[in-house]
């Protein structure tokens, strides 16, 4: 086992130190191979992590990470220096004084660093397969970037450090190493998303780049606490078992800290706006498999001690606010990238409240959500990109004639936006899981939790309508023709497209066996107490919850094969008759509401601001 | 095995329950604005008349989204009356929607477009309030399951009186009666997203409004739990409401609407909610 | 029981405007109204041609409503019977001979029944109205040709496309 973990580490670092050299045919291959290798390992160590595994490296690796978090922070300065920023300067300043004062005072790490247990293993399924799925994807879509050979190959190469850096924190016990794993993601995402070079990329790349060493500098003071407070040594496992001690509350809110904004709450939700200038591949593979998901990843990983604390309400009530608040927000947005990226932040809240709830049912409506959105959001990511670089459409006001022009491209953003949505979908369940568990979760906070119920209802409507609002301006045709074909967008972008609607379908069908096999025993392994997951007739029973499998079976066949099938069905014998329009012959253009609510975003952040701050005010009392 | 017959009865008789309620609705409302009103089975005639018409549809795709429009619904509804999952059946009534929608959309149609636009929008008006009586009814049950109401010894509407004046602010939107029907608007948008159905395909359209009034009035009989006198007082008491708002109010614009819908109701339901955790 | 027999229990109107003076318009609705309550034959004002069974028009053809005319009347689905309702619909009446009418709807599309008067009293309409349903149960699902008609409907398949129809209709007067 230890061998596959090494080569879950080092593989991804090797193909991205021979993707810098290798000429493209080669490089794809690679590519190609190295990204079924990988799933098939992320898989194989899902089968076979049981217990938590604990492996230490060397002791020299030890000075080596602290050297690697020096040589980072340098280079940070040094960008602060050359793009003249302060805030990326006094960011680095501080956490190079932080990070030297720490090695003075800690102990050397004694005990072992990394640990993979199944919350570990299942994340490297999903950054894994996912992230290699857009790797095959991004070696079409960087062959016709305007940049030089070499920044193709850059390109491909830092994609592949990504994932490697992702394996790495997630199974990274010892905080020292997650530090700079975390350090290594945000230095990975301030490389993409400044890598078009333009001046909005930069700046973009310099608020992402401010914005996570804050995350980073959070990481740093919960270490200093951890020490402060005498629990020993600075590590995730460690920090488990201090679940009642005084003084546990302020490491749990930094922590907390650095997850959200890695997370992209509201305040801190600017970054993740701001990555759309980069190439679509990155925005999919920030927004599903690695970097945001490391937000939910913290908080399940804390979840046993976080749970029932006030650090817990005030993320919950943070996140709540943050569900509605993207919601509202992204009602008025036009560009497609933006409106998906709004729906990312609200439901990461989503995913963050339902782990900082914890009991058993929330943690597995919460790996269900990280699932399923990583699923369907890669897949309307990288439709995104096809429309960019196929149909040249940025806009979704723009998108009216593609169900003329490109049906397979509209019917597969509307399932994608569906399965985000509506029953019988993976994120579907996730939602409705939440809103089961809400429910519980009202018996036991009264007045809080029924806030947090309105929170969600309504976030949950406001983005049902913005779906409705795309998926419209893409379905639309004229009944001039309808015998529809499907367009050839090339080889690659189809294969990978419908790889994804196959993996989705999937996982709706196999959802039974992923909650038992998947999702039960993950859940199981955090809470440390095994949870029943009953089949009775036709129910399923996760604890307490009731989830009848015969109506999501139905619904199965009531909306995805209904959508599939409206584009293939054709009723014969019939007549075709315009559209009514009080018999002009006007051609009209079509268009949805406009919403002008983005000019609430202001407040929402001041809301954001005043939530961290009582974050920390919480743990100091 | 008894208690499974009446459920399986009504799900199969749904669709003509409901064209009688529409049929006698007529009736009331046209006596209500002292006119003679058509026959009771005036819906049926006009379902057998529909089937008869030359078929004529604008593509095949919007026509099949409204046929499914009405499988779904009566799925909805199916597992409404079986008992089941009140937040799946919520869904499953959006999912529905959400066909409906996807046709008005799918068509170059501007009445269609404009209509598919404004029922988004009162999607958005009553969904959170029908997520919130059903958190409403687990608080007081213990389970989201529509059977366990039925198992009560107290009906629901002694305990959530608020929350089912908030089910009734939100009714007319979900039925399209004035003062909310910008979806429909006959006057306004010629029927909004129905508009470009005829004939057979209309006839989908047509009998998915008939459940829909099976689907709201068994969600006001939940209310009375096992109390079927009570329940049969609120079912009568609703459908005369319902007529007499819809008769003697105008139609109010969207936004009226959602901040209505949003505002009060919302906020009754959450009182109610609010209410019964604390006490 | 054949299905046919409940055309005329259920029979749903359009009412078009071709540029009358309103008259005629204003006895329409007042059918609609209690003292007349069509309703009570089954009878809806549906303003949608797509579900409409009797096309009642008004007003004599302006230049202007020649086309929309004939676009909505091919939008109804078959069996349909057209009502031409008050002098000007029917002849062109006091418009007649204007430079700016055609003067009757008969020129464009089939009419079955036409109902005198200027304007028409609802009695009548009603009269005419039951008329048409006599003439509505005989009608078969056949395709009916407006009159003058550019553009035939084009046979795809077992598809056959109405959309163009209506396409430029030309004008009697010029």
């Amino acid at each position: 086992m230890y061998s596959f973990i090494a080569g879950i580490f080092i593989l991804p670092v090797i193909v991205s130190g021979l993707l810098l050299f290798l000429p493209s045919k080669a490089a794809k291959i690679l590519v190609i191979f190295s990204a079924v290798v990988l799933s098939a390992i992320s898989v194989y160590l899902f089968i076979q992590v049981d217990q938590p595994f604990y492996f230490s490296v060397p002791h020299y690796i030890n000075e080596i990470v602290a050297g690697a978090d020096i040589l980072l922070l340098l280079y940070f300065g040094f960008v602060a220096i050359r793009k003249k920023s302060l805030l990326v300067g006094v960011m680095t300043v501080l956490q190079l004084g932080g990070l030297l004062y720490l090695l003075k005072i800690l102990p050397p790490a004694e005990s072992m660093q990394f640990m993979v247990d199944k919350l570990s293993a299942a994340m490297f399924m999903l950054i894994n397969i996912i992230s290699g799925i857009i790797a095959i994807y991004s070696l079409r879509y960087i062959e016709e970037e305007d940049c030089s050979s070499f920044r193709k190959k850059y390109f491909m190469s830092i994609m592949f450090w990504f994932i490697a850096v992702m394996n790495m924190i997630v199974s990274s016990d010892n905080l020292e190493y997650f530090f700079l794993f975390f350090e290594l993601t945000t230095l990975a995402s301030f490389l993409f998303i400044g890598f078009r070079k333009d001046q909005e990329s930069v700046g973009n790349a310099i608020t992402a780049l401010w914005m996570n060493q804050i995350g980073g500098l959070a990481i740093l003071v919960a270490i200093f606490f951890i020490h402060y407070n005498g629990y020993g040594e600075a590590t995730f496992s460690n920090l488990l078992t201090h679940g009642s001690a005084t003084g546990i509350l302020l490491p749990l809110a930094f922590m907390s800290i650095a997850a959200l904004i890695k997370g992209a709450q509201m305040p801190f939700s600017k970054w993740l706006l701001g990555a759309m200038v980069a190439p679509t591949p990155v925005s999919a593979l920030l927004h599903s498999s690695t970097m945001v998901k490391i937000a939910p990843f913290i908080i399940l990983r804390l979840s046993p001690v976080i749970k029932d604390t006030p650090v817990a309400t005030v993320i919950i009530a943070l996140t709540g606010f943050v569900f509605v608040a993207a919601a509202v927000v992204s009602l008025s947005q036009d560009n497609l990238k933006r409106i998906l990226a709004h729906s990312t932040i609200g439901l990461l809240a989503l995913m963050i409240m339902m782990a900082a709830i914890a009991t058993p049912v929330t943690i597995i409506a919460s790996l269900v959500l990280i699932l399923f959105h990583g699923i369907s959001k890669c897949m309307l990511f990288l439709n995104a990109g096809v429309l960019e670089r196929v149909f040249h459409l940025k806009q979704t006001s723009d998108m009216d004639k593609l169900g003329e022009v490109g049906p397979y491209t509209s019917l597969a953003v509307t399932i994608g936006f569906m399965s985000l949505l509506l029953p019988p979908f993976g994120a579907f369940v996730g939602k409705w899981l939440s809103y089961l568990t809400l429910g519980a979760f009202l018996q036991e906070q009264r007045v809080f939790g029924a806030l947090v119920i309105v929170f969600v209802a309504i976030g949950g409507a406001v983005f049902s309508l913005l779906y409705f609002k795309v998926m419209g301006t893409l379905i639309s045709r004229t009944g001039n023709n309808d015998h529809i074909e499907f367009e050839h967008t090339g080889k690659i972008y189809k294969t990978i497209i419908n790889l994804l609607m196959v993996m989705i379908v999937l996982c709706m069908v196999g959802l039974p066996y992923l909650l038992t096999h998947l999702f039960s025993p993950v859940a199981a392994d955090l809470v440390g107490s095994h949870i029943p997951i009953v089949t009775e007739g036709w129910n399923y029973y996760i604890g307490a919850m009731k989830l009848p499998m015969v109506p999501l079976l139905v619904a199965f066949f009531l909306l995805p094969v209904t959508i599939v099938a409206a584009m293939f069905v054709q009723f014969k014998k019939v007549d075709r008759a315009k559209e009514y329009m009080c018999g002009e012959k006007i051609n009209y253009s079509f268009s949805s509401f406009y919403f002008t609510t983005d000019k609430a975003a202001p407040y929402f952040s001041t809301v954001g601001i005043l939530f961290f701050i009582a974050l920390i005010a919480v743990a100091l009392i | 095995m008894n208690n499974l017959l009446i459920p399986v009865l009504l799900i199969i008789l749904a669709p003509f329950i409901g064209g009688l309620v529409y049929g006698f609705e007529r009736i009331v409302k046209a006596r209500m604005q002292r006119r003679i009103g058509p026959p009771l089975l005036q819906p049926f005639y006009d379902f057998l008349k529909l089937a008869d018409k030359r078929r004529m549809i604008v593509h095949s795709a919007h026509a099949f989204f409204g046929i499914m429009h009405f499988v779904s619904l009566w799925f909805a509804v199916g597992v409404l009356l079986m008992g089941g999952d009140l937040i799946l059946v919520v869904f499953l009534h959006l999912l529905s929607s959400s066909l409906m929608i996807l046709a008005g959309y799918s068509t170059r149609s501007i009445f269609s477009h404009l209509g598919a636009n404004r029922t988004a929008m009162t999607l958005l008006a009553y969904e959170p309030v029908l997520i919130l009586i059903a958190v409403s009814i687990y608080l007081v049950t213990g389970s989201f399951d529509v059977s366990s109401v039925y198992k009560m010894d107290q009906p629901l509407l002694y305990k959530l009186p608020l929350a089912f004046i908030a089910l009734l602010l939100i009714l007319p939107i979900k039925m399209k009666k004035s003062p909310f029907d910008v979806a429909e608007a006959h006057q306004e948008v010629v029927g909004g997203v129905e508009l470009e159905f005829s004939g057979i395909f209309f006839e989908a359209v047509y009998t998915a409004k008939w459940l829909d009034y099976v689907f709201c009035y068994t969600l006001v009989y939940m209310f009375a739990g096992s109390n079927v006198l009570l329940g049969i007082g609120l079912m009568v008491f609703t459908f005369l409401y319902l007529n007499a708002l819809d008769n003697s109010s105008a139609r109010v614009n969207y936004r009226q609407m959602l901040r209505f819908s949003l505002g009060v109701a919302c906020s009754l339901a959450f009182i109610n909610l609010l209410i019964h955790s604390i006490f | 029981m054949k299905l046919a027999s409940f055309r005329k229990k259920s029979p749903w109107i359009l009412h078009y405007n071709a540029g009358g003076c309103n008259g005629c318009d204003i006895e329409i609705l007042a059918c609609l109204a209690p003292k007349y309550d069509i309703e009570r034959f089954g009878m809806i004002n549906t303003g949608n041609p797509k579900q409409s069974d009797i096309l009642l028009v008004t007003g004599p053809v302006t230049k202007r409503s020649r086309e929309r005319l004939v676009e909505i009347y091919d939008q109804m689905p078959e069996p349909k019977v057209v009502i031409s309702c008050g002098a000007c619909a029917s002849t062109g009446g006091v418009f007649r001979g204007m430079y700016n009418c055609e003067g009757g709807i008969d020129q464009f599309i089939p009419v079955d029944v036409y109902v005198c008067g200027c304007g028409t009293r609802p009695e009548q309409i009603i009269d005419g109205v039951v008329q048409a349903l006599g003439i509505l149960e005989k009608k078969t699902k056949e395709l009916e040709e407006s009159v003058r008609l550019s553009k035939k409907p084009v046979q795809e398949g077992r598809q056959l496309n109405r959309r163009n129809i209506a396409d430029e209709i030309k004008p009697l007067v010029s």
